[in-house]
């Protein structure tokens, strides 16, 4: 454990009331007539090229400053991931918080002079509600912000995640203040208890729960360990990636006060392997959380030491499961155990030991500083508060939202998500990744949440969300996750190994069009055989993709058996492509890009495919510049 | 002490004690495979799933017999029909795996398992159930760590590093000793005078009798053994013109008084032949 | 070898073996790749078994037990490709190289790798040398591509996401970026 580093003793915050005036001090800074330039650093936003944006926006500022005569003070700030990925880069301008979003280069020049100095607004940067073609100025009137509630996510997009400063000058410690300074660690548990806070990573076990067990556990040499589970492994899934990067503090906060209250002495912070800049961000946090004596020894003068290390994974997406992360941290193999002693007496080198995914860990701050009553009042009678969901798939904005326990998936996909792309039909939306399942439209009406959608056949999750399309085939979702996780499970016990590579050697003859329909029952038989014989949650949910796309959807699965036929004409060689001779114009680019010579006409003639002889390749769907060519 | 009510026979068992250890006190019999009495449970192979019953006979979660801790009273069930079930379906998940094994098809036959109607879904690692057990022991008992787990899920093998030969494999053979489906093996290769373990392409010499020239043990288990066992070669003559009777006095004061520590008689004056 | 690189790694995590994974990232970071002389040494200095290094070196995906070609080849597997003959081309490249699909050349020049299908069935066959498509290859004008490779890897670097690096990776292709 790094020994904590005190660089500067100025620096070190001895009591409550020094961090009261710390915080006093910093706001006092903030001049009525700032203007203020918050550029997304965010992944996605950086991966369009929002650093180079920033960088302009700096040179910008320089500039103005010192031709001003520091009248107006412009700052640029980077920030971290606001959400909306789908229209990044994303920058926006205080005051006003005028939001401008698919920035490039060129574009900064005029935001800084119309904006930034001149208090105008750029229109053709603005949102535009693609349904109403209603402009938005800030994000409150974007529905895809205004229907969300954040408050685990609140302060993304507006503070610079690699500033302890700023997080400090929007309340950020008070809570751990409050906590170490009001409340007995006994005391912080009741309040997580009333506050009726579950699990943010899948599980949604009670969290108060959990601690207490390990705060009461036998701790040899007083001993217990701390785990913040960054290892978000479902694929489109992000929910965590942006916290660690867009507020890290967030995540220590939580973290320190929750160590207090189990009495934990050290704590690890395990990020998967492929989130760089989230471990970036958190060894920086890190740094400047020692420098403020927010870890390490006699914290806030309350005689309680404790300090966090990080960890990055090594790509396996099993290591999410708890037994599995530790003994990662142990060196070794990510296997599971059986769980009959339970973590939180037997965990971490075998001591007792609480693992609490990222985004659980965030909502403690909140928790602790709108008191447990507040919290509780948001979401339904045993999902409280709010969830972070990344939207992605079919869907018009793709992003990540934060919204109450209860609210609608219509709601979530329709208002905040624009609906499904290209106007295409909503067909079905997979939550809960590869432990999951996919609910159709017939339940859009129902509230998300965790006994909802686990009664729905899927799952809350760690807060994915896939939103499908007519054209997207049931039987291939299926065979996705199951191909998925046959390459991720760790192979130690029989009913997952042997099960899941079973069930996947089946799905493929169905998607080949040679399946015959009892493999619907050896389906159900395996299902059944991995969620009551396998060891972690891995085995035991890796069915469910098969069985809710059965439970909803076994037409589909039918149509392949009986008819050869993929209704969606997804699976390759389970539909036919035709020409319709109505729209073929005879411009018989087809016929000459056909690999197999299968399309035969004479020009300005409608064209005929020789279905014998088709394979079914795709390139004349994709050549035909009439759309011409019908998939059936 | 928890007590244990297995299949309609009652046993107070020490706490902590595993379910499996309470059956075996109550004369029931459940299947095992990767369970070994010297070696810690992995629960790994699933073939010991029994059902824990709730209030009246309710039912409740399985758990593997082999490693599931009793720390109160319990009900198994280790004959209901969920159990029979799923022990059932991994035996016939395994069969797929493993279709060669005459140790497999026994226990199958024993647990009224027929065949299986799965195809096979890998060539990976032939006949091997991935129990671990050859793993384990290598390491925890023999203390040479010769063998691991490489890779994962249906594709995992156990091999030794860079799966080239091991240089820590002693051939003493314990894997293979343990192996429940005996897929491991030992083969003495009569030209080089080598022993073999098979599949993992270690070799040894073997240590031949003096006398004879029969094959005995691999010269490293005889290096390894002999580093470990120290005996006084003038005590040894001394006690044996002694009768049994008076050795008997003998090592009884020795004990008593705290024997002092005993001189060693380094390999190398221990006449070996090797061949 | 380099057995001081090892040591330095070992005491950065001081000598904890339960850092074991952090340190065969830190000399992956370095190699590119993790050899096999440097696993044995870190074993061996850390007293950890051989074959617990090899079993988290085989267990995690983000482990490379040998190195990547400076160029990346591959051949298309999908239905149209597979008719007009591309096990052939397959087979001649590893003939000539010595190597099986998958496989890197002992001269580290490239990685060949087969996919199904990569959705340019108009170019079948069609092999795909550092993002660049080749249509309608045969096998010798295969060989004949590959054979004028050059050895230095003279496409811009892709950034590897290496967590030492001070500056974030743009564009990391993270397997959590929304679909």
């Amino acid at each position: 454990m790094a020994a904590a580093t005190a660089t500067s003793v100025d620096k070190i915050i001895h009591s409550p009331k020094e961090l009261e005036a710390y915080r006093n001090k910093l706001k006092a800074k903030d001049k009525k007539n700032t203007r203020i330039v918050r550029v997304c650093i965010g992944t996605g936003c950086a991966a369009k090229g929002s650093h180079r944006l920033y960088e302009l926006f700096c040179e910008a500022a320089e500039q103005a400053g010192s031709s001003n005569g520091g009248t107006v003070v412009i700052q640029s700030k980077h920030v971290g991931c606001h959400g909306l990925c789908e229209l990044g880069p994303i920058v926006v301008i205080d005051p006003g918080q005028i939001l401008y979003h698919s920035v490039e280069e060129p574009d900064v020049a005029e935001i800084f002079r119309e904006t930034v100095l001149g208090g105008r607004v750029v229109e053709h940067l603005l949102y535009e509600d693609p349904r109403t073609g209603e402009k938005a100025k800030t994000p409150g009137e974007i529905p895809f912000y205004s229907v969300q509630k954040r408050i685990v996510l609140q302060h993304n997009g507006r503070i610079d995640p690699t500033s302890i400063d700023d997080y400090i000058a929007v309340g950020g410690y008070s809570s751990l203040a409050k906590a170490l300074s009001s409340l007995e660690p006994e005391g912080i548990i009741d309040q997580v208890e009333q506050a009726g806070l579950r699990g943010r990573g899948g599980g949604g076990f009670p969290t108060a729960s959990k601690w207490r067990s390990c705060r009461r556990a036998e701790a040899p040499e007083g001993i217990r360990y701390l785990i913040c589970n960054g290892d978000e492994g479902d694929p489109g899934a992000f929910m965590d990636r942006s916290l660690m990067e867009g507020n890290p503090h967030s995540v220590l906060e939580g973290m320190v006060i929750g160590a207090f209250a189990i009495g934990a002495t050290h704590g690890y912070i395990y990020v998967r392997n492929e989130y760089p800049l989230a471990v970036e961000h958190l060894k920086m946090a890190l740094e400047q959380a020692r420098k403020f004596g927010f870890l390490g020894q006699d914290i806030l003068g309350r005689g309680f030491s404790f300090d966090i290390r990080i960890n990055r994974g090594g790509g396996a997406f099993v290591c999410g499961e708890s037994t599995a992360l530790m003994a990662s941290l142990e060196g070794r193999s990510g296997e599971p155990r059986t769980k009959y002693i339970h973590t939180v007496e037997s965990g971490l080198n075998g001591r007792p030991t609480v693992l609490n995914n990222v985004e659980t860990w965030a909502n403690i701050p909140a928790i602790i500083g709108m008191g447990s009553s507040e919290f509780a009042a948001i979401g339904t009678e045993r999902s409280k508060g709010t969830k972070v969901f990344s939207l992605v798939g079919k869907i018009t904005n793709t992003g990540l939202v934060e919204v109450p326990m209860g609210i609608t998936l219509r709601r979530i996909i329709e208002e905040i998500g624009g609906g499904v792309q290209g106007g295409k039909a909503f067909k079905a939306v997979q939550t809960g990744g590869p432990s999951g399942g996919c609910i159709p439209a017939q339940h859009l009406d129902a509230a998300v949440d965790f006994d909802e959608l686990t009664r729905l056949g899927s799952m809350m999750g760690s807060g994915g969300m896939i939103v499908m399309d007519e054209d997207t085939c049931m039987v291939n979702v299926a065979k996705y996750f199951l191909g998925f996780l046959k390459s991720e499970s760790c192979g130690k016990c029989t009913p997952c190994r042997e099960g899941i590579a079973q069930m996947l050697a089946i799905l493929e003859r169905i998607s080949k069009g040679e399946g015959e329909l009892e493999d619907l029952d050896r389906l159900e038989t395996l299902a059944e055989l991995l969620s009551e014989g396998s060891l972690c949650a891995l085995g035991k949910t890796a069915a469910n993709p098969i069985l809710s796309t059965l439970k909803y959807f076994r037409g589909e699965y039918e149509e392949h058996i009986r008819n050869k036929h993929c209704p969606a004409r997804e699976c390759k060689g389970l539909f036919l492509y035709r020409i319709d001779p109505e729209a073929c114009t005879g411009c018989g680019i087809c016929r000459k890009n056909c690999p197999v010579k299968a399309i035969s006409g004479e020009r300005k003639a409608p064209h005929v495919i020789d279905q014998a002889v088709c394979t079914k390749c795709n390139t004349c769907f994709e050549k035909c510049p009439f759309g011409a060519i019908n998939k059936v | 002490m928890p007590v244990v009510n297995i299949e309609g026979k009652t046993v107070t068992v020490a706490r902590e004690s595993t379910i499996l250890e309470a059956a075996r006190k109550a004369h029931v019999w459940i299947p095992t495979l990767c369970y070994h009495p010297t070696l810690p449970s992995l629960g790994s192979c699933r073939i010991c799933l029994v059902e824990i019953l709730g209030q009246d006979g309710a039912p409740g979660p399985l758990v593997t017999a082999c490693n599931y801790p009793v720390r109160r009273d319990i009900t198994v069930s280790v004959s209901s029909e969920r159990a029979v079930r799923v022990r059932n379906g991994v035996m016939q998940l395994l069969l797929a795996r493993s279709p060669e094994s005459g140790e497999l098809q026994e226990l199958a036959h024993r647990m009224g398992v027929g065949g299986t109607p799965y195809p096979k879904v890998t060539e990976s690692q032939r006949n091997c159930i991935l129990c671990g057990l050859c793993i384990v022991v290598c390491e925890e008992v023999i203390g040479a760590s010769a063998i691991g787990f490489a890779g994962r899920g249906v594709e995992r093998a156990v091999a030794s590093p860079f799966r080239q030969a091991s240089e820590t494999c002693i051939a003493c053979g314990a894997c293979a000793a343990v192996c429940p489906v005996g897929t491991i093996q030992v083969r003495i290769h009569a030209d080089t005078g080598e022993a073999e373990i098979s599949p993992f392409k270690s070799r040894s010499k073997l240590l031949i009798c003096e006398e004879c020239g029969v094959r005995m043990v691999s010269v490293p288990v005889a290096q390894a053994m002999s580093d470990r066992v120290k005996i006084d070669w003038e005590e040894f003559r001394r006690l044996a013109r002694l009768c049994p009777e008076c050795r008997r006095k003998q090592a009884v004061k020795a004990l008593s008084l705290g024997a002092g520590e005993q001189s060693v008689t380094p390999l190398e004056k221990i006449k070996i032949k090797e061949s | 070898m380099d057995r001081e690189l090892v040591a330095q790694i070992i005491g950065r995590y001081e000598r904890d073996p339960g850092m074991l994974i952090p340190m065969m990232q830190d000399l992956q970071a370095e190699y590119g790749y993790l050899p096999a002389e440097q696993l044995r040494e870190l074993a061996a200095e850390l007293a950890v078994p051989l074959t617990r290094v090899y079993g988290v070196a085989m267990f995690y995906s983000s482990f490379r037990l040998a190195p990547k070609g400076a160029h990346e080849v591959t051949l298309c597997m999908g239905t149209v490709c597979y008719l007009k003959g591309s096990p052939r081309i397959s087979e001649a490249i590893c003939q000539e190289y010595g190597i099986e699909p998958g496989g890197t050349t002992p001269d580290r020049l490239f990685t060949l790798q087969a996919v199904n299908c990569v959705g340019a069935c108009a170019l079948a066959p069609v092999m795909i040398v550092d993002g660049k498509y080749y249509d309608g290859v045969t096998p010798e004008s295969a060989l004949e591509i590959l054979s004028a490779l050059p050895p230095e890897d003279d496409t811009p670097e892709v950034a590897e996401a290496s967590v030492n690096a001070g500056s974030p990776a743009a564009g990391s292709g993270s397997k959590g970026e929304g679909s």
